[in-house]
Parts: C-alpha cells; sequence; structure tokens
C-alpha cells in the first residue's frame, strides 16, 4: 500500500518535472464527431473540463456545426448546454434537425460583457451543464483562466468564439483553432493544442446547406 | 402542577442588538430609547417564530428584560437530547448575532432564574432544580423590593430558606403572588404561559438605527432575518417558491424585490446566496430606513426531500441552482429554452420556451436547415452565387401571412453560406439565416 503510493507520487512528481503535468488533466476528451479532427486532438477529442477558443471573423462557414455533435452527445448524456449571449438566434428546427436535444438548450441573454463572464462561470462551475458557449467581443487572459478553472471545477466544455486577430496573443486556453471557410467544408488549423500537437491544418465536413 | 421542560433565553441586549444590525456607527441612546419598545417586540416575535423549529410551544415576556420560553420536554428526544437541542440553538443564536444567556427548568418562572446564574442553568429534574436553587442568593428572586427587603431582614440569605418556610405563611406574610411565584419557581404550582402563535403569513420587519445607502451593507441584516425565516419555515415543516424583500425609505415610496425558487426551499444560505445576485442589479431609490421579509405563500416540505435522492435527481437540483442564480441576477426572462413550431415559415418555426420546457421536436418534416437565423429577414441586392435551391415555401394565406418564396444557398465573397430567399410576390431578395 505505502510504495504504491510513493510509486504515484514519483510519477506525478516525474510529469511535473517535465512540465507534463496538464497532459494528465487534459486527457479528458469529448469524441467531435468529426474523425479527421479527433484524430488530431489530445484524447481523441474536445478537451473536457477545459476552454477551447475558436478563432474567425467570416460568420457562417459552419463554425456552430462544428460543435452540434459534441453538444448533441453530451445533451443526450444529460448534460445542459448553455449559450452565453449568442449574437444571433440559434434556430431551433436545424439543432433539432441535426439531434440536438432542445430540452437541453439554455440560452442565456446578458447586459454587458462583465454579466456574460460571470454567466459563463456560473454555468462551467455546475457540474449539470456539459457545454458553455460564449462569444466574448474582448477578453482578457486573467478572464479566459478564470473560465478555465471554472471548466475544470465542473468538468465541462468551454467554447469561446473570438475574432481572429486574437490568434496574434497567446491566450491560457487548453485548445485554440483558427477556422476558415473552404470549399467544401470547414478549414481548421490547430493553433496550439495542451497535451497534443499543434500547426496542423485539417478539413472538416460540416453542414452546409449544399444538399439542399 | 407544570409538565415538561422549559428552556429559557434571556436576551440582555435585544432591542440594542436588533437596531445595530446594519448601522455602521453606534446607535443614538435618545433614539434607541424612542424606539426600544417597538423594535423590540419587533425583533422577540421574529425569534419566537424562528424558536417554533425546535417545539410547537413558544412563549415571551418583554416586561423586565426580552426572555423567551420554548417547552422542549417532548421535543428534545428528536433532536437528540437536550443538550445537543441546546447546543444547535445557541449556535444559531450566535449565528444571528444576539447575546443570550440560556438555561433548562421543570418550570418556566425556575428557567428564567436560571438566566441570571454564572454556570450549571440546566435542572431536568424538579429536585435537581431544588438543589440548584438551595445556594443561590435571594436577591435572585423576581420578588417585589419590599418582599426581598423584610426576608432579609429577617436574616434569610439563600433561596433555600426562604423555599423550607410554609407556602401559608408566606401567603399570609407577603400576599398570595409571592407565595405563587415560590410554589412555580420550584415547579409545585401550575404556571402557564400563553403560547405565541404562528403567524398564517410570514412577515419580518427590520428597522435601521441610521439609513443604509448601499445594498452590500443590507447583507448582514439580510442574513439574519433569512435564518430567523428558515427557522420559521422548519418550525410549519413548510418551504417556499418566493418571498419579496421591501424596502422603506424616508422621503420614497417602499421599492422591493422578489426571490423566486424553482424548487421549494427553505435553506438561509441558499435564499441569502440568490438575494445577494439579485441585490447587485439593484439600484436603491433611496437610503433604506428599514427592510422587511414577506411571505405569502408555502408549499409542503416533502416536495424539498423528494428532489434529493438519485444521481439523475442531485443533477436536477444542481441546475436549479444555476438557474435561480442566473435568474435571480439576470432577471426571469434572461434564461430560456428554445422550441421547434410546426409552421412551414420559418420566421414563425420556433419560439422561446421556459428553460426545461422545450418538448421534442413538434416541428415539420423540412429540407436542412441552418443553425442560426436573423430574427427579421433582412433585404439583400440579388445574390450574385446561388449554391443550391430553390425550395419553395408557401403558405399562410389563412392568418394574413401570405408567403411565396423560393429559398437558395448563397455564397458569400468571405466564404460564409448564406440562407436566402426571392419574394415571389414583390421580387425581392431577403437573408434570413447563416451556415455558422
Amino acid at each position: 500500500m505505502g510504495s504504491r503510493r510513493a510509486e504515484t507520487l514519483e510519477r506525478l512528481a516525474r510529469l511535473c518535472r517535465n512540465g507534463e503535468c496538464s497532459r494528465v488533466a487534459s486527457r479528458l476528451a469529448a469524441p467531435s464527431g468529426f474523425p479527421e479532427l479527433d484524430a488530431s486532438l489530445p484524447g481523441g477529442g474536445w478537451p473536457i473540463g477545459a476552454i477551447a477558443e475558436l478563432m474567425s471573423d467570416a460568420i457562417g462557414i459552419g463554425e456552430l456545426s462544428l460543435l452540434v455533435p459534441v453538444l448533441s452527445r453530451l445533451a443526450r448524456a444529460g448534460r445542459y448546454i448553455a449559450w452565453i449571449a449568442p449574437p444571433y438566434l440559434p434556430y431551433a428546427p436545424a439543432l433539432a434537425q441535426r439531434g440536438l436535444p432542445l430540452e437541453r438548450m439554455l440560452l442565456i441573454q446578458t447586459r454587458s460583457l462583465q454579466e456574460s463572464l460571470w454567466a459563463a462561470e456560473q454555468a462551467l462551475r455546475c457540474p449539470a451543464v456539459g457545454a458553455v458557449l460564449g462569444w466574448p467581443a474582448y477578453i482578457v487572459d486573467r478572464n479566459v483562466r478564470r473560465l478555465q478553472l471554472a471548466a475544470e471545477a465542473g468538468g465541462s466544455l468551454g467554447i469561446l468564439y473570438r475574432p481572429l486577430e486574437a490568434a496574434r496573443e497567446s491566450s491560457p486556453a487548453a485548445l485554440r483553432l483558427r477556422l476558415h471557410a473552404a470549399p467544401d467544408g470547414l478549414a481548421v488549423e490547430i493553433q496550439k493544442s495542451r497535451g497534443g500537437r499543434a500547426d496542423l491544418k485539417l478539413r472538416v465536413g460540416v453542414a452546409d446547406g449544399s444538399a439542399l | 402542577m407544570s409538565a415538561g421542560l422549559w428552556l429559557c433565553i434571556r436576551l440582555p441586549r435585544l432591542a440594542h442588538e436588533a437596531l445595530a444590525a446594519a448601522a455602521d456607527r453606534a446607535v443614538n441612546a435618545e433614539d434607541l430609547a424612542a424606539r426600544r419598545a417597538a423594535v423590540e417586540r419587533a425583533a422577540i416575535e421574529r425569534l419566537a417564530a424562528w424558536a417554533y423549529q425546535w417545539t410547537s410551544l413558544v412563549s415571551y415576556c418583554l416586561l423586565d428584560e426580552p426572555l423567551l420560553w420554548l417547552e422542549i420536554g417532548a421535543s428534545r428526544a428528536l433532536f437528540g437530547g437536550h443538550a445537543a437541542l441546546l447546543a444547535k440553538l445557541e449556535a444559531e443564536l450566535a449565528q444571528l448575532g444576539y447575546s443570550h444567556v440560556c438555561a433548562l427548568a421543570p418550570s418556566p418562572t425556575g428557567a428564567a432564574l436560571l438566566t441570571h446564574v454564572g454556570q450549571e442553568r440546566c435542572a431536568t429534574t424538579r429536585s435537581q432544580l431544588r438543589s440548584r436553587l438551595e445556594l443561590l442568593p435571594l436577591s435572585l428572586l423576581a420578588l417585589p423590593e419590599p418582599v426581598l427587603a423584610a426576608l432579609q431582614s429577617a436574616g434569610l440569605r439563600r433561596i433555600g430558606q426562604v423555599l423550607v418556610l410554609p407556602a401559608a405563611a408566606i401567603a399570609r406574610r407577603f400576599g398570595p403572588g409571592s407565595s405563587l411565584y415560590l410554589r412555580r419557581l420550584c415547579g409545585a404550582a401550575s404556571d402557564p404561559r400563553p403560547a405565541w402563535r404562528l403567524p398564517a403569513t410570514y412577515r419580518a420587519r427590520f428597522e435601521f438605527g441610521s439609513e443604509v445607502h448601499d445594498t452590500t451593507a443590507l447583507l448582514f441584516p439580510l442574513r439574519r432575518l433569512l435564518l430567523e425565516f428558515q427557522g420559521y419555515l422548519r418550525g410549519r415543516d413548510c418551504a417556499v417558491l418566493r418571498f419579496t424583500l421591501e424596502f422603506e425609505h424616508y422621503r420614497h415610496a417602499a421599492s422591493g424585490v422578489t426571490i423566486g425558487v424553482s424548487t421549494p426551499a427553505r435553506d438561509a444560505a441558499q435564499f441569502l446566496l440568490l438575494a445577494r445576485e439579485r441585490l447587485q442589479a439593484v439600484v436603491l431609490p433611496a437610503p433604506v430606513s428599514a427592510l422587511s421579509l414577506e411571505a405569502l405563500e408555502f408549499t409542503s416540505a416533502s416536495v424539498v426531500q423528494a428532489d434529493f435522492f438519485g444521481s439523475d435527481a442531485q443533477q436536477l437540483q444542481q441546475l436549479r441552482l444555476l438557474l435561480d442564480r442566473l435568474q435571480a441576477r439576470l432577471g426571469d426572462e434572461q434564461v430560456r429554452g428554445l422550441q421547434p413550431e410546426a409552421d412551414y415559415r420559418p420566421e414563425r418555426a420556433w419560439r422561446f420556451v421556459a428553460p426545461e420546457q422545450a418538448t421534442a421536436a413538434s416541428g415539420v418534416r423540412a429540407p436542412a436547415r441552418p443553425c442560426t437565423l436573423l430574427l427579421q429577414p433582412r433585404r439583400i441586392e440579388p445574390p450574385a452565387r446561388l449554391l443550391s435551391g430553390p425550395e419553395r415555401i408557401e403558405s399562410g394565406w389563412w392568418d394574413g401571412g401570405d408567403a411565396t418564396r423560393d429559398y437558395y444557398v448563397a455564397g458569400a465573397e468571405d466564404g460564409a453560406r448564406l440562407w436566402v430567399f426571392h419574394d415571389l410576390a414583390e421580387g425581392g431578395w431577403y437573408l434570413q439565416g447563416l451556415w455558422t
């Protein structure tokens, strides 16, 4: 018993020395529903208990469709999805069509960035919530870190949609993706991936209405 | 014969503490004297309601010093014996911030006397009480001053020396009142106390010694009000879904907020958390001179328990706590759910619902829809690049929303895919959604 504990402690110490402690925490992942993306993410999916930043300048390139499978998966597992002040209306018929259980959706309107951050933190900390989506117009590192801690505490996935210019600066988020329109789906560039490979480019086949 | 076991709480600084709770400076002595009676009565009635959680018989008296009695003979077993009950009760009194001395005796008069003793204030049987009283000084007896003086001049020093005198002799010499007092003291004569009744609705008012200017300063007195409220709810074995906080102002009509919970609750800590969120958003129209808490509707407490078993139930409880917090700070209307509606017109194929209230897809079968909709279709130039379509949507003539539209997916210059329609009736093009 005592030797096993000592062994565990030693292993932890070794991991920390190598600066890999975060890798232990980021092992938990939820499959994205896109095999090409899962293959490039540590743990094979979106990091659970962490913040992921999705950065793009265009609206309407499949940036939400990229998340619909994981949101559906979390919601079907009984957890709630909190949308904090989305800049546009999530369209219920489309989300239902794609299998998202709408009774698990919470749409939260706020009056200020401060309220949005507060609501996001509350939701991330709540164990009943599986994912939180936010669209902060502007957010400082300190606040990303706060949300990161809240996501760890609640075991939830935090998604921040940010403008592309945010990619020029660093961020404490566990995962940072740049998104661009692509002719047959969505182009994803992995800028940062805690415990995984960065600087990867891949193409994801999100629903774009071309089958209309 | 008095029966049972009486817990007496003496509250030597009640009026002062009731007033001072929110005041950041010392209460003016004149001010206090003028308002003492009203403040004291309000405070002891709140405490009487609070005390109901431990017993079904509560009585109070404000004649000399504020005294509160609880008959705990029947209920002490429920709380793990009188010592455990006393410990719980004293811990809550300390939280409430009232100086207090508690004593226990088989008679209310005896318990009241023991609150003036430095130690060993618990006597659970008449013989224990009698031996406890024996050696105490005569001056502790609540007898008229001339009676005490006469007893002392007769050379008596201890209560025990008075108790051995024949009751009839005392009655003859000092009047029947004195005799009755002494017999009640030992539990030898009936000692009925008027039972204070729990009101059917709850209203507690808290007057401040000085005006309170900001909402954070309201939190301390609010905490006390909520703890007392929790005691009342426990005493009635019920819970609430909402209660109202009212702020009185000297030169302004009263203002207030209603605090609601989604599941019946009676937990002071939960209430305080919600109230704190709600108060952050409140702008006081004027400084506050008094605070009151009112609850008019109550639900059975069994509902409170029912939600607490199983992990699903636990998760639901966590969600409710989150929703309550969000709604308290942001407003009830700010947290909603979405639901599809059976209508062919895209703008009417959905609606807002209360959170958690969305039901399984009742929408019409339709081709793929974009994840994002514009609340109002926006007029655009005819799109240069149509990627797919058309899908014709015709409906609504029967209720005036007549529409014939051809829908397309259009490509924007930045690569975004737009959901647009061509209005066949008037020829215009409109943007209605985005393939986010």
